[in-house]
């Protein structure tokens, strides 16, 4: 369950849990105060500050479970998870509008540092799983000492897509490769 | 008759909307009807580009037309329209409120450097240099190298930036600070008096101030690029300057805090405008010390949420920035909901009266949190490497420059009678918000469901699944259109007002 909150379509479920009791307060207090009865509400002073303080604490809370439940799938969190004497590095030069990666083929359960540089301009690595799912994208801008790196587990075998996805130049969408990845 | 007077009464199709009589009133009338008018011109050309990109990869017309219209798409919304737009209200709440001049040589600059700017940079992409609104550096001089475009196009290009930056950055900025605090009052002018103490008038400073403070290292590092590619300066004493990591961090640091300042002032500009539509006639808020100090978090934790532009960076960009950014950024939707409670608060206690108006300004407000949400989603780390690049941040960005506007729309409509001694047309306004909603909400939940499936913005290919997100962001597109016409429509059947 929160494997699938912190995918895309996870943050879009939590966007609209966030988004639609927002729209429905909302719309509820300005239907009433324009159209049903638009004269002063006689509510108590305490009541707006109480609702104040309910409000700012349903916000901060939740602010707090979102941020928290994600420590886990932060990439510094995941590769202090993961043990580093299995991990397979996997260097990648980025230039407009290729990938050279110094490995390609992969099994099931590999666990892989994939670690980019850009060699011109701005450009990203992106692996999509076969299914279509964004694993994760990596922006690699030029010039920088220190190289983009990500590890991550392969659970599937399949053809994995690589994309740019930081434009960069008229053919852009031309900067794709793929990855293989095979059964144990 | 004035300068600007002239250039409306001779503008085709949109002059009509904006003709100003003359009178006494002309100093604080004339320059913001001229600039929220050629603000129209640029919408029309952007909603028209806009639609053609759908169609482009429907079709499939070719990458070219794709990354030049995303290109003057982008750059024609966010800065000749959105922001002159806003550069139009408040120069005309400023003048109306503090009883000060809103024309001048600094106001007559911001105008011409914007517009002949964006002239520039538009004849730049048509002769193929397609970088997008965001620039991209070091692409503009890569695709110099690689072939892509010309070095002509690359200075021409730079040259429309380069006006473009001076007008948001110096020239507006200061013209906004001088009517706060210096230029002398006029009392004919003032039309509804305010102090600096009210929200709406903090709200528009600290949105200047931030203008100027983080746009300033931007020109610092602009300025010797573009004198070296005048050949003015020898290539080695830029070197420091077009680094991408030093460009791309102080190109950041100003743009995030643009859309940031842009927002700021306009929430600013709806606590100055809500009380004046509030039933009981008390023209208050419910609180102005809430209203404030939601503004004063705004502001402090949007100066360094920026991070959250270069998390997926990592390790490049060392975790503490991007936990910083995190944080701030979850911040900045504190402020957010004190912005909320506050507006629902003063509308529950002192009512409201139903005009186009007050409707367009919630509407855009609420557009505003809508993309509030998307934003801080986002701007976790942990969510940011499955979005980053997506649909999903370019449908924030567009998202969050239509709610602006929406807003700034509405409050032309709540000005208008002021400026132009005329009524707009009722029921056409009523319309084009129910489809302005409409649309906005169909473009924006398609644009979310394409990021979250992964779809690439900035990306001339939409394959397979996504052609169906492409389809849908053109039927609504199309409506967005259609209720811009009508916006337009409600301005051009106004009436005169009966005294």
């Amino acid at each position: 369950m929160v494997d699938f909150i912190y995918t895309g379509w996870g943050a879009l479920v939590v966007t609209l849990l966030m988004q639609i009791p927002f729209l429905i307060i909302f719309f509820s207090i300005v239907n009433k105060k324009a159209f049903v009865d638009n004269t002063p509400a006689e509510t108590p002073a305490e009541k707006y500050t109480s609702t104040r303080y309910l409000w700012i604490a349903i916000v901060l809370i939740a602010f707090f479970v979102v941020n928290f439940a994600s420590v886990k799938y932060m990439p510094t969190v995941v590769e202090a998870n993961t043990k580093m004497a299995n991990v397979k590095d996997v260097d990648i030069s980025a230039t407009s509008w290729k990938f050279d990666m110094s490995e390609r083929n992969f099994q099931v359960g590999d666990t892989v540092r994939f670690i980019a540089k850009s060699e011109d301009t701005m450009h990203s690595f992106a692996l999509y799983h076969p299914d279509g799912e964004l694993l994760f994208t990596m922006m690699l801008m030029p010039g920088l000492e220190t190289a983009s790196a990500l590890v991550h587990t392969f659970d599937k075998p399949g053809i994995y897509m690589v994309r740019c996805l930081e434009y960069c130049g008229v053919n852009h969408h031309g900067m794709r490769s793929v990855i293989t990845v095979a059964e144990k | 008759m004035s300068v600007a007077n002239t250039l409306i009464q001779r503008a085709p199709f949109f002059g009509r909307m904006f003709q100003i009589q003359e009178n006494e009133l002309n100093p604080v009338n004339s320059w913001p009807a001229l600039m929220a008018m050629t603000s129209f011109v640029w919408l029309s050309i952007a909603a028209i580009l806009g639609l053609s990109m759908p169609a482009i990869q429907l079709f499939d017309l070719g990458s070219h037309w794709y990354y030049q219209n995303i290109t003057l798409h982008g750059a024609a919304m966010a800065f000749p329209f959105a922001f002159q737009l806003m550069v139009a209200m408040s120069l005309h709440r400023a003048g109306a409120c503090l009883g000060k001049r809103a024309d001048g040589i600094l106001v007559a600059l911001t105008y011409i450097l914007m517009n002949v700017g964006a002239l520039l940079l538009t004849v730049a992409v048509l002769m193929g240099f397609h970088v997008t609104y965001t620039v991209m550096f070091p692409l503009p001089v890569v695709g110099v190298m690689t072939g892509q475009w010309s070095m002509s196009a690359l200075v021409l290009g730079f040259t429309g930036i380069a006006f473009v930056l001076i007008s948001m950055i110096l020239t507006y900025p200061i013209k906004i600070l001088r009517m706060s605090f210096f230029e002398k009052k006029q009392e004919e002018l003032q039309l509804a008096e305010r102090s600096m103490k009210d929200p709406g008038m903090i709200g528009m400073v600290m949105g200047v101030l931030v203008l100027l403070v983080t746009g300033i290292p931007l020109l610092s590092i602009a300025s010797p690029i573009l004198l070296y590619l005048y050949g003015i300066i020898p290539a080695e004493w830029i070197a420091w300057a077009a680094t991408p990591v030093v460009f791309e961090f102080i190109f950041y640091i100003f743009a995030h805090n643009l859309m940031e300042a842009m927002a700021i002032m306009i929430i600013g500009a709806v606590y100055a405008t809500l009380p004046l539509c509030t039933a009981d006639g008390s023209r208050r808020l419910y609180s102005d010390k809430i209203a404030n100090l939601a503004l004063w978090i705004l502001l402090v934790t949007s100066l360094t949420s920026f991070f959250h532009h270069f998390f997926t960076m990592y390790p490049a960009l060392p975790s503490t920035f991007a936990y910083h950014g995190n944080i701030m950024s979850y911040g900045t939707a504190i402020g957010g909901a004190l912005t909320i409670f506050t507006i629902l608060a003063t509308i529950w206690k002192h009512g409201l009266v139903a005009t186009p108006a007050v409707f367009l300004i919630l509407g855009g407000f609420v557009m505003y949190i809508l993309d509030g949400v998307t934003a801080i989603v986002i701007s976790n780390v942990a969510w940011n490497f499955k979005l980053h690049g997506t649909v999903w941040a370019g449908g924030h960005a567009m998202s969050v420059l239509i709610a602006i506007s929406m807003l700034w729309m509405g409050m032309l409509y709540y000005h208008y009678p002021l400026m132009t001694n005329r009524t707009i047309d009722d029921s056409t306004a009523r319309k084009c918000i129910k489809y302005f909603f409409l649309s906005f909400v169909g473009l924006f939940y398609t644009f979310l469901a394409a990021g979250a499936s992964g779809m690439p913005r900035r990306n001339a290919n939409w394959e397979g699944d996504w052609l169906i997100y492409g389809a849908l962001l053109g039927v609504f597109g199309t409506i967005l259109i259609y209720s811009f016409y009508l916006y337009f429509a409600s301005l051009r059947n106004s009436k005169a007002l009966e005294f």
